[in-house]
């Protein structure tokens, strides 16, 4: 059906494009296992040494540590808040639901950087600063609005006869959404989960105004400040940038058909 | 006849009531469910978006007691110029974190769309990898790309072009754009795997029947896969431009908004008033404009949709 042109111009273009995304990434991929400082590569003495070098020089077991313990618990917390206020907004109805609905969509205009001046003299005040606490409580308060569009788009397209079959079995309300709704949605729930976790992984400008102290700082900043220190180690930056996104990466590797199907659901949904 | 129909409806009265009081009472359990997260939203963002605006009255620096400027911060914003600059900016960035890969998304997906190519997977895992990536890590590749001798530079002297070679984002007219061209290079691989799905869940006959009226390729792009993509068109818009408006990590590592104020931001700004030399009034000020153009944005890309949708 298609012409044998239209068929060689379709691999051309696709070629094109990942070739032009990938270019940037697999060459600073190349860079990391050069020995060369400069940045230059060189591929005949392929090594890994710049991998332990960064791991040490820029404290990266400590911020890892402090970027995981965040991020699992926040993916935790914005998961179960989502899970709750979706079904709440999918299929209970809330009471003034008609104001608080949108008020929380509200919640996805609202750039962090908005809210980000109070919040931090107001966690100051309180002892919050530079503490993994602090940031799990921001992350989650500032996850609520996808979270609950997330989850309730998807209890909503959940079909209604599962819910009455549910009640008429004599289910009550928490585990009708346990026991039957989120087994039923746990393709949405696994895609909120990893987006979840790559927000709150990759965050940069919360950690470096809540966390200061290099002690408690998380990977992202811990790169960043690593980057400012050694511009003339190309490869060591390259390889400390490797390290950081590595997890994401990994994740995105593992479930890239969910996480993409995921974003196409929602978009199709919507 | 009479008395039998009001019988009933009597009858039916009683039952209507008791369903609704189910109703109801399933709406306070519904908000007791929504509470934890009703209540973190509230404390984490609505009350410190209301404390902004609070603050963008006044003068403080973050530690003294704050004087009452009522809506100084604001006029000082027609005279300062770096809150013009960093206004501006936002612009060019919007036009190339969001305009330009909604276009490039498009067309490269109504090229692909009915188009079986082998290896879909492994070219939408790259194509949307940028969205994936730490924007730390992002921004540290691309200023290395950009870098006088880095590999931008290098492909240039190879092709001979050695009288473009610059430092790219330490150049005043060239940093702004390049800072953009990051945000094409990240954002496009996105729309095009959204429209992309977008356009798989366009039912074929809708095609088959364009082709038989004898509608070329482009009428097909036009009446078909155009409007049919008005829901992630709307999403992909959204997303980028306050992706856009945000923009902070790649600005911090790369440039620091230099040289001069060539690429400051909104957000940099914002962190620089707030917290490095603390203007917190001023910093809140531009906060609350910031947040203002991120409503009228979204408010403004839905009525276009819904007005499209007549």
């Amino acid at each position: 059906m298609i012409s044998r042109y239209e068929r060689l111009s379709n691999y051309v273009i696709v070629i094109v494009l990942t070739v032009a995304v990938l270019f940037p990434v697999a060459w600073f991929v190349l860079t990391s296992v050069s020995p060369n400082t400069s940045g230059a590569l060189d591929l005949s003495r392929i090594s890994l040494s710049n991998f332990s070098a960064a791991w040490r020089d820029g404290n990266l077991a400590h911020s890892m540590y402090a970027s995981l313990v965040i991020t699992v618990s926040a993916v935790i917390g914005q998961t179960i808040l989502a899970i709750l206020s979706g079904y709440a907004f999918g299929v209970l109805g809330v009471v003034g639901e008609r104001f608080l609905f949108p008020v929380i969509l509200l919640g996805m205009m609202v750039s962090t950087e908005v809210i980000v001046i109070p919040l931090y003299y107001e966690f100051q005040r309180v002892g919050l600063t530079n503490s993994w606490l602090g940031l799990v409580i921001i992350q989650l308060g500032m996850g609520v609005p996808f979270g609950t569009y997330w989850m309730r788009a998807t209890f909503r397209a959940l079909p209604r006869s599962v819910m009455d079959s549910a009640a008429v079995d004599g289910a009550g309300v928490w585990s009708t959404l346990w026991r039957i709704l989120v087994p039923m949605a746990r393709p949405a729930v696994l895609t909120l989960v990893i987006l979840s976790f790559m927000w709150t992984w990759n965050d940069f400008f919360l950690s470096l105004i809540f966390l200061g102290d290099p002690e408690k700082q998380t990977a992202t900043v811990a790169l960043g400040a690593f980057q400012g220190r050694h511009v003339l180690q190309v490869n060591l930056m390259a390889a400390g940038s490797l390290i950081v996104s590595l997890p994401v990466v990994a994740l995105y590797l593992f479930f890239q058909r969910e996480f993409i199907s995921g974003v196409m659901a929602g978009a199709v949904k919507e | 006849m009479t008395v039998q129909t009001s019988r009933l409806s009597v009858r039916a009265r009683p039952r209507t009531r008791a369903v609704s009081r189910q109703t109801r009472k399933r709406r306070w359990i519904g908000l007791l469910f929504l509470s934890p997260a009703l209540l973190l939203y509230g404390a984490i963002v609505l009350v410190p978006l209301i404390q902004t605006v609070n603050y963008s009255f006044y003068k403080w620096d973050g530690v003294s007691e704050p004087t009452w400027m009522g809506l100084q911060n604001y006029l000082e914003f027609g005279r300062d110029p770096r809150m013009y600059a960093a206004f501006g900016h936002v612009l060019v960035l919007i036009v190339m974190f969001g305009l330009i890969p909604l276009g490039l998304g498009l067309i490269s997906a109504a090229l692909l769309s009915r188009a079986k190519i082998r290896g879909e997977g492994i070219y939408r895992w790259f194509l949307f990898l940028p969205q994936v990536l730490t924007s730390v890590v992002v921004a540290i590749i691309w200023k290395r790309i950009y870098a006088p001798d880095g590999p931008l530079n290098t492909v240039l002297r190879w092709v001979g072009l050695d009288s473009l070679t610059r430092n790219w984002l330490g150049d005043f007219t060239w940093a702004l754009p390049s800072l953009g061209m990051i945000g094409v290079w990240g954002g496009f691989g996105f729309t095009m795997v959204l429209f992309l799905a977008g356009i798989l869940a366009i039912p074929d006959e809708l095609y088959e029947a364009a082709r038989l009226d004898g509608s070329t390729r482009w009428q097909e792009f036009w009446l078909i896969t155009l409007p049919s993509l008005r829901g992630q068109m709307a999403i992909a818009l959204t997303l980028t431009i306050t992706g856009a408006l945000r923009t902070f990590d790649m600005v911090y590592i790369t440039t620091q908004g230099g040289p001069g104020d060539a690429t400051t931001t909104p957000a940099l700004l914002l962190y620089q008033l707030a917290f490095v030399n603390p203007d917190v009034g001023k910093a809140s000020a531009t906060g609350v404009v910031l947040a203002l153009l991120c409503l009228g944005i979204a408010v403004g890309i839905t009525r276009m949709m819904e007005n499209k949708d007549r």
